[in-house]
Formats: structure tokens, C-alpha cells, sequence
């Protein structure tokens, strides 16, 4: 049975500091000194090696929260209190990688809307020995605890020592004593809680929140466009690169998800901003890009349906959910087949020189010879493209009545992405709080669109599949019921979804809007 | 969430020993406990090695709020705090009588303390006095150590009546027996009497020196002998407790 630990939450109640040893210090005499100011009791020592655990976008820890295991034992911790959310032993020591492999508990709860479908990745294993001193009162009572605790990172060796008082409820005036001894020895400043875990990420390579799926490129007014646009091609690289391992791994999907959007967001900065870079540079850029959208889609599809698959199942009357079966398992083998052959892309030299050519040109110190837009300032240009842009998205929403067909609400949809990376690579140039509500509004109608897209692709593949499928066997001919059903369904929800087009695209046009756009970028 | 008083008509029961053992045995299971030392003679802020504040009184126990928070104090065991004894409790019962509604004064200001703490035991001073009927309204349960003798029998007696006056439910009292003696047969003849009546537990805390010997190293015995047969005894009449506690 799981079970809770009551007993492994920290106490509350008096006050805290802690200081890092300084490098000056020693503990040995650290602590002598301490039993010749004060009435002094040991404790024994402890070890104990704490293994950490976040996602690689720093999801536990945006929420303020932390993740260890401690001998089998899963502890969720506040990151500034460090006060326990929940403990979770499974019995069997296993690492788990989703929330959803955990068994059902409080843990899992609490794990499942904050991972989401990220996976936890070890960050770094801490061993920490912990000598703790009593502080007495002539009654012999405790009235403070000193803990002095050295913390050894084991995949790196990197150490790091600190100093920890606790003091006790109704015994402030002895919490003052301890604390005047520390500052005596030059620790005055104190560091958080977590210092010894934040010490032990930063040993191996990581910083907490050094990595996050949202683009945002500063850009300042006076760059040159191409100066601008060389920062966020740098960017788009680095998330690419932040990203390669956890695909080359398959440690979850959403390394590849955030290495494609990159990709794309380049793309479309490639295709958008013209007269920037070297026509050269620019080409070769183009094509090397267009080949790696190519050759990371299919993986990428393949994940998004088994992604989707209890979205898949609720569509369809319980009898016939389990014939989807055979179709996922179909699915699953052909995404591992995919991702391998993926991996084995991004580890090639072919690659690596791909991305080497690019990662030379924007961090060279040539940039090649000046083009037409490349001096122009980032803002003139800016306003320009996004104008340009706007244009056109109003000009194809206009024209689309309920009789156009399918192919035009795809064409509007490409426009309006065109015109979302736009606002994206500039959104620092302009006001933060009305470019938020200018991408909010494009969004609206993105998500119709976006959803009209993704049932008449989830249509187009369920009906290429069925077309696949070799007739004549029982398990075949009920896999195709299904399908049939599915496809029925999809169908529906589609038309639904077209029915709604018109306000949502009215809505974007609105008067309103359109200020909001012609104030900001004209 | 709950609070224990420790009550007896009589001194010399046992009384303090069960409230700080128990509460130590509570704090250890991660419960965040309270002991409010109600006696002026102040034995439970004494094994817990904590003075008296200065600064504390029956006028400052009785406002409540801030001004117990300022006198709780933390003992040397986690989870554990202790609100020591004034030596004006003594005269606590006239401080009472010329309050209003002077009988729920304390359940009053338990009351925040409920949220903060899960469980609150409470050391009181023996006999019958405005004090503890203050305390049995306040309380959950009347936790009443009993020495297996004719006249403890009849001070349980007085008890059970004195609780019907004051309109009292009697399922609040739970008995157990308290420095019971081996040898002593009539120690047996008395809990074979008692011990099929309702509310009479069947774990009890024998006569042990270990137990005798708390004020020398004061501090309470699962933690000075954690093996000991008295460290023992009440671990199995706290978890016999516990297991009251949780069907009522
Ligand atoms: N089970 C026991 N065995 C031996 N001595 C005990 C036992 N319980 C209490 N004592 C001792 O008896 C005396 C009175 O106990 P105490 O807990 O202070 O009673 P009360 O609070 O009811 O007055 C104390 O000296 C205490 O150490
Ligand atoms: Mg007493």
C-alpha cells in the first residue's frame, strides 16, 4: 500500500536562516568555537542522498515546488518553506517518468495538472551530511538547533557547505545569541532553502528556469534589422540545440514538439523578412530548414495521435473503443520505427553540419554584404511586415463566405500564422500590455482555424489508413468499423466548427480590433 | 482534532506523567500537539525543562489570542509545544467567577488553538472547582488516570455525578489505570471490577521506577529510554486511545 509519511515533514514553528559556509571557514573549528560560546549538544550525524527531479521546463519549480527521492521514498516539498505537499512510497523503488506511472495517490494528484505530458528528467543526486548541534539553556532545555551540513553533488563532486539555525518557539533571545555568533564570522547573508539543490543543478550545466518553450527575443529600436534578426535566428538555434538530446533520448514528446515550433518560427522569419541576410546565406538557410520540418513531421504526427488517443476513444460508443486497439498499437510501432530513425538523423554528421553552418554564420563575425533591408532599422521594418500581414489576413477573412471552399479557411489559416510569428519576433518593440491583447484576439481565431485544420488532417489520415488496411479479416473489419465511426464523428465536429468560423473571424475584424492594430503599427 | 484533558479529583495519580507521554507520543506521529499546563504547581513546564514567562498570568490566559501565543513555547521535540503554568492559576477560579458566561471561558480560548494544533492536551490541577468544569466543557475527552484503590473508585463516582450536574455527556471519560502494582492483589480484585464497565481501557501503566525517575532527567520516557517497559506502556495506551479517538 502506498503510504503518506507524516514523520519526514519539517517541523514548523520558530524562526530559520542559512548561510553558505564561506570558503574561508572550516567546520571543524567552526564548530569548536561554537562549544566554547555556548552550552553545546551533539547529535549524531546523518547521511542522507536526495536524487532530484524536475521537467525540462522547470515545471515544479515555476510552482514553487520541489522533487526528490530519498530511499524509495517520492517527497514533494514547498521550495521556500520546504515544507511537505505530499510523500509517496510505492513500496518498490521505481523512478518514475510520468505522473501517470506513479500509482494512484495524492502524489499523482498533485503531479498530474503540473507535468502535464512532460516527463521528470534526474537533475542531479545530492548527498548530504548533516551534523546537527543543540543549543542548551542552563535548564539543559534546546533552545536552537545548529545544523552544519555538507552537500556532495554526485554526478559533478561539487561541493557545497552551509549553516543552518532553527531556532525555537518563545526562544528569540537565543535564536539572536546563535545568530550574533554566525555574523561574527562573516555570514551575513543569507541563501534559500533550496540553495544546496540550486548549487547541485548548477554543477551539471543547469540553471533552474534556464529553459522555457516561449520565444522572447529583446530587441532594441535601434538594432539593425539584421542585427535583430540575427538575435532571434540565435534564439530559435538555441532552443533547436536545448532540444536535441531529449529527442535523440525520446525522453518525451515535447522536445521534439518545442524543436519543431523553432524550426518553423525560423522558417517563417526566413520567408517574411526579406532583403535581410546574404542571398546566399539565405538560401542555403531556406533549404537545409525545409528539410528538417520534412524530416521531423513524421514523428511529430505519429506522437499527436497517440497523444490524442483517449480523445480518439470518447469519440466512439464504448462497444466499439477496443477495435481502436490494433490502430494505436499500429500507430506506436511506427512512431518507434520514425524516432529512431529521427535519432539517428540528429546524431549524423549530415546534421551536425547543417546546424554547424548556421550556428557559424550567426554567431560570426561577418554577416556578409549589406542587402536592402539589412541597415534599416529593426522598428521600420517591423511595422512594415506586420502591416503587410494584417492586410492580408483581412483581406482573405473577407472574402470567405459559406460557400468557400475548405481550401480557403487553410489558405487564411497559413496568413494568420504568418502574421502571429510576425508579432512574435517584434512583440518587445511595441507596448507589452497591448500586444498581449493583439495576439490574444489573432489567437481566437487561430484556434478556429486551428481546430478546422486538425479535423480535416485527422480525416485525411484515418481515410488513408482504411484505405490501407488489407480486407477479409474479422479483426480488420471491425478495426474499420471503427474507423468508420471516427471518421463520421470528425465530420460532424468539423462542420461544427465551420459554423462558428464567421463570428470568430467577425470578431477579429471588429472596429475595435482594428484600431488596436492601425494605432500600433502604422 | 482534538483535546485531552488529564483529570482526577486526586493528586498524585499520575495525571502529569500521562499528559506529557502522551503528548510526546502524539508529536512523534507528526501530529502537531499542544500541552497547556494548567496546574500552578507547573510539573508538566518543569519536565519539559521550560520556566514560567515572566510576562504571562490567569488575566493573560483568560484574554486569549496574542497573548498565549506569545507564552507558547517550543519543547525539544518536534511537532511538540508546551503552554507553561503561572503560579496564579491558583486563584484562577475567583479571576473566572467574575467573568460572563464563566463556565465556557477556556473552550473559548481554545478555540483558535484548535486550528493550529491537532491535538491539545491539557494537565490539570486535581479536585472540583470552576476550572474543570471550564475544562470538561472544553474538552473532547476527560482522560482520567485512575490508582486501582476503594477510594479511587469513589472519587470516579464523585466524577460520573458531578458531570450529570453539570450537564455532561459521561462518554467523554475515557478510564485507565494508572501506577498499577503486580503484586498488590487488591490492585487485581479492583480492575476486575471496573475494567467491563464502558470507558474503562484495557491498557494500563504499571508502577515503574523509570517512571518515578522523570524529574531527575526530565524529559518524558520514550524519549530518555525509548526501549523501557514504561516507554512501552504508553505506547500502548496511546494507541489504544487513538483508536477511541478516531470512532467517536
Ligand atoms: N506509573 C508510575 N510509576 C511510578 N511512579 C509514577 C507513575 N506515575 C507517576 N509517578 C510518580 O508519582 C508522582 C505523582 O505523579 P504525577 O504524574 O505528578 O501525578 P499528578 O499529576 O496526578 O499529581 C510523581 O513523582 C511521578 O513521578
Ligand atoms: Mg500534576
Amino acid at each position: 500500500m502506498p503510504t503518506t509519511g507524516h514523520r519526514a515533514r519539517t517541523a514548523p514553528g520558530g524562526r530559520r536562516s542559512i548561510w553558505s559556509l564561506p570558503a574561508s571557514l572550516e567546520v571543524g573549528p567552526l564548530i569548536a568555537d561554537l562549544a566554547k560560546a555556548f552550552q553545546v549538544q551533539p547529535e549524531k550525524d546523518l547521511t542522507r542522498v536526495r536524487k532530484w527531479f524536475d521537467t525540462h521546463d522547470w515545471r515544479l519549480y515555476r510552482r514553487k515546488l520541489l522533487l526528490f527521492q530519498e530511499q524509495c521514498q517520492w517527497h514533494l516539498i514547498h521550495r521556500d518553506s520546504e515544507e511537505q505537499a505530499t510523500a509517496f512510497s510505492g513500496g518498490k523503488c521505481e523512478q518514475y517518468r510520468y505522473s501517470w506511472d506513479f500509482p494512484v495517490s495524492r502524489m499523482r494528484v498533485l503531479l498530474e495538472p503540473v507535468l502535464s505530458i512532460r516527463s521528470l528528467l534526474p537533475l542531479a543526486t545530492l548527498q548530504t551530511i548533516s551534523r546537527c548541534r543543540r543549543i542548551l539553556n542552563r535548564d539543559g532545555k534546546t533552545i536552537a538547533l545548529v545544523y552544519f551540513d555538507d552537500h556532495e553533488t554526485r554526478e559533478t563532486g561539487a561541493r557545497f557547505s552551509t549553516v543552518t539555525l532553527k531556532g525555537m518557539r518563545g526562544y528569540d533571545s537565543g535564536f539572536k545569541e546563535v545568530s550574533g555568533f554566525f555574523a561574527a564570522y562573516g555570514m551575513g547573508n543569507e541563501v534559500a532553502p533550496y540553495a544546496p539543490f540550486e548549487q547541485g543543478v548548477r554543477s551539471t550545466g543547469r540553471t533552474p528556469l534556464d529553459y522555457s518553450s516561449k520565444f522572447r527575443a529583446k530587441l532594441q529600436p535601434q538594432m539593425t534589422a539584421r542585427q535583430a534578426m540575427a538575435l532571434i535566428y540565435r534564439q530559435l538555434l538555441e532552443t533547436m540545440e536545448r532540444n536535441e538530446q531529449g529527442i535523440i533520448h525520446d525522453l518525451d514528446s515535447e522536445f521534439l514538439h518545442d524543436f519543431r515550433v523553432a524550426v518553423r518560427r525560423t522558417r517563417s522569419g526566413l520567408g517574411l523578412v526579406r532583403d535581410v541576410l546574404p542571398r546566399a546565406v539565405l538560401e542555403r538557410a531556406k533549404k537545409d530548414f525545409s528539410r528538417l520540418g520534412s524530416i521531423t513531421g513524421a514523428t511529430r504526427d505519429l506522437d499527436v495521435y497517440l497523444l490524442d488517443r483517449e480523445k480518439y476513444l470518447a469519440r466512439l460508443p464504448e462497444k466499439l473503443r477496443p477495435h481502436l486497439d490494433s490502430f494505436f498499437t499500429d500507430m506506436a510501432g511506427r512512431r518507434d520505427k520514425e524516432q529512431r530513425r529521427l535519432s539517428a538523423y540528429l546524431r549524423s554528421p549530415e546534421y551536425r553540419k547543417l546546424i554547424g553552418h548556421w550556428h557559424a554564420y550567426l554567431h560570426g563575425l561577418d554577416q556578409g554584404d549589406e542587402t536592402p533591408n539589412s541597415v534599416r532599422p529593426v522598428m521600420e521594418l517591423a511595422r512594415e511586415i506586420i502591416c503587410r500581414r494584417y492586410t492580408k489576413v483581412m483581406k482573405r477573412g473577407k472574402a470567405i463566405n459559406d460557400a468557400s471552399p475548405d481550401e480557403e479557411l487553410h489558405r487564411l489559416r497559413i496568413q494568420c500564422k504568418k502574421l502571429r510569428y510576425a508579432m512574435e519576433f517584434f512583440a518587445s518593440l511595441f507596448p507589452a500590455a497591448e500586444i498581449k491583447r493583439a495576439v490574444k484576439q489573432l489567437k481566437k481565431l487561430q484556434d478556429n482555424l486551428g481546430s478546422f485544420n486538425d479535423l480535416s488532417v485527422q480525416q485525411d489520415m484515418l481515410r488513408s489508413y482504411l484505405a490501407g488496411l488489407r480486407p477479409g479479416s474479422r479483426k480488420n473489419q471491425d478495426l474499420a468499423t471503427a474507423i468508420g465511426g471516427l471518421l463520421t464523428n470528425l465530420h460532424h465536429e468539423q462542420q461544427e466548427v465551420r459554423r462558428h468560423f464567421d463570428a470568430a473571424s467577425q470578431h477579429f475584424s471588429s472596429e475595435k480590433n482594428l484600431l488596436l492594430y492601425r494605432n500600433m503599427f502604422t | 482534532m482534538a483535546v485531552i484533558a488529564v483529570y482526577n479529583i486526586k493528586g498524585g495519580v499520575g495525571k502529569t506523567a500521562t499528559a506529557v507521554n502522551l503528548s510526546y507520543l502524539s508529536a512523534r506521529e507528526g501530529r502537531k500537539t499542544l500541552l497547556c499546563d494548567m496546574d500552578p504547581q507547573g510539573s508538566s513546564t518543569f519536565y519539559f525543562r521550560i520556566r514560567p514567562d515572566r510576562k504571562f498570568n490567569t488575566k493573560k490566559l483568560l484574554k486569549g489570542g496574542k497573548h498565549i501565543d506569545q507564552s507558547i513555547r517550543g519543547t525539544d521535540f518536534p511537532w511538540l509545544d508546551l503552554l507553561p503554568a503561572d503560579f496564579s492559576y491558583r486563584n484562577i477560579d475567583i479571576a473566572l467567577d467574575d467573568m460572563k458566561k464563566s463556565r465556557q471561558r477556556i473552550s473559548r480560548v481554545l478555540k483558535p488553538l484548535r486550528r493550529e494544533y491537532q491535538n491539545i492536551f491539557i494537565d490539570c490541577p486535581p479536585n472540583i472547582t470552576l476550572l474543570s468544569e471550564n475544562i470538561f466543557y472544553a474538552a473532547d475527552h476527560i482522560l482520567v488516570p485512575l490508582i486501582p484503590t476503594t477510594l479511587s473508585h469513589l472519587s470516579l463516582q464523585q466524577l460520573y455525578r458531578f458531570l450529570e450536574e453539570i450537564g455532561e455527556s459521561r462518554s467523554k471519560v475515557m478510564v485507565f489505570f494508572s501506577m498499577v502494582e503486580k503484586r498488590k492483589k487488591m490492585h487485581w480484585e479492583l480492575m476486575r471490577q471496573l475494567i467491563k464497565k464502558k470507558g474503562v481501557l484495557p491498557a494500563l501503566i504499571p508502577y515503574l521506577a523509570d517512571i518515578e525517575k522523570m524529574g531527575l532527567y526530565r524529559q518524558p520516557v520514550g524519549a530518555a529510554l525509548p526501549q523501557s517497559p514504561a516507554a512501552l506502556a504508553y505506547v500502548d495506551l496511546w494507541r489504544e486511545i487513538s483508536k477511541r479517538m478516531e470512532k467517536s
